[in-house]
């Protein structure tokens, strides 16, 4: 089989233009991981939570492992109003498990870091 | 010689339609990749990604959510002795490190490793997703067979006893995912904290203290890859 230039420049934009397509939506491999715990633990919790913009499913059995962009991600909770209230701050590294408790029972629900990196109780961003 | 042209011309056609279609399907596979949760999306809708573990699935014609949990279920437990070892493998390397660098590169490695296995069993991840959906589906099934009025009795009651048995599978296969998730989690926690912990005794300049912790750590790891992998192979997917 022999390709003149013409169908060689043709190939070549095809594949320009695929891998370009390829690229954008080829998922990050930087990921990191966010551990919720609720308490009190319960088969399902309902807590209506939200990591970034992005609605988190009933938490079962009182904890959930979620695999996570890196960077630092805002968890709100549903108020009672219906509106979001931030309640902390998560920083998600590479291949790394942040973890955070969450009190449903307060109103709204209250983070409590494994860590925060200053040691100070009332640092609200939680780190791995 | 105007008909070899015009065969040609068909032929490279053909090959730039063959590598578009491919190229396609890829991009449209790694996107459908990172949308396969439940209703509420269970935050993971954020453009994350798993190195190829859930490819395999997505691209074959769409099978019940059960027999696709299931296949996927299966390789992943293919998956795992092979990275098992790259574990164990990295462990060794950790073990006979006697720089503190190299150890360290090694246990980021590592962490690389058990972060791989950990992405397709967190509960936003490929195979945790299509075993809640493996679920619904069965729960919606049993639902359905509850109100049937085609078949006779008995037969109604063969396929809810049928239904009902996979069902069982499924709660199973799926409640042992969680337990490795945890397991591998456990590992990643212990991965990191360790380092951390080196982290400090270089700092302090306690080198051999940080040698120390170092080989109890590669002790740990063996212990732990052990035991996963004997808990993922004994997992038995849904209706196989």
């Amino acid at each position: 089989m022999t390709l003149t230039k013409a169908h060689a420049v043709g190939l070549l934009a095809a594949v320009m233009v695929v891998g370009g397509i390829v690229v954008a939506f080829w998922p990050s491999r930087d990921v990191g991981y966010v551990q919720i715990n609720t308490v009190p633990a319960a088969p399902i919790t309902q807590a209506g939570l939200y990591l970034d913009a992005t609605k988190l499913a009933p938490i079962r059995q009182g904890g959930t492992l979620l695999r996570q962009p890196i960077g630092t991600l805002k968890l709100q909770a549903e108020t009672l109003s219906g509106e979001r209230a931030a309640i902390c701050d998560i920083v998600v590294k590479r291949n790394r498990i942040t973890t955070v408790t969450v009190s449903v029972l307060e109103r709204p629900p209250r983070c409590l870091c494994r860590f925060t990196g200053s040691g100070d109780p009332k640092d609200h961003t939680c780190v791995s | 010689m105007t008909s070899s042209a015009a065969v040609s011309r068909a032929k490279n056609r053909l090959l730039i339609g063959a590598i578009l279609t491919a190229a396609l399907t890829l991009a449209g596979q790694v996107y459908a990749e990172d949308n396969t949760g439940p209703g509420t999306g269970a935050a993971n809708g954020n453009g994350v990604g798993l190195n190829g573990l859930s490819s395999s699935v997505i691209s074959r014609a769409p099978a019940s959510p059960v027999e696709e949990f299931s296949k996927q279920l299966e390789d992943f437990q293919k998956s795992v002795p092979d990275l098992n070892k790259e574990i164990q493998d990295s462990a060794a390397a950790i073990d006979s490190a006697t720089d503190i660098d190299k150890a360290r590169a090694a246990i980021d490695q590592l962490r690389g490793q058990v972060s791989t296995l950990l992405a397709a069993v967190s509960d936003n991840g490929p195979v945790s997703q299509l075993g809640f959906k493996a679920l619904a589906h069965i729960r919606a099934k049993l639902k359905i067979l509850a109100q049937e009025q085609r078949f006779k009795l008995e037969e109604r009651q063969f396929l809810v006893d049928q239904w009902q048995r996979l069902q069982a599978e499924t709660e199973n296969a799926a409640k042992e995912l969680g337990d490795a998730r945890s397991q591998f989690a456990g590992l990643l926690q212990t991965l990191q904290s360790n380092e951390d912990f080196i982290d400090e005794l270089v700092e302090l300049r306690q080198a051999e203290k940080a040698i120390e912790v170092i080989k109890n750590l590669t002790r740990n790891i063996r212990d732990a890859s052990a035991r996963l992998n004997r808990l993922i192979g004994s997992i038995k997917p849904p209706g196989a």
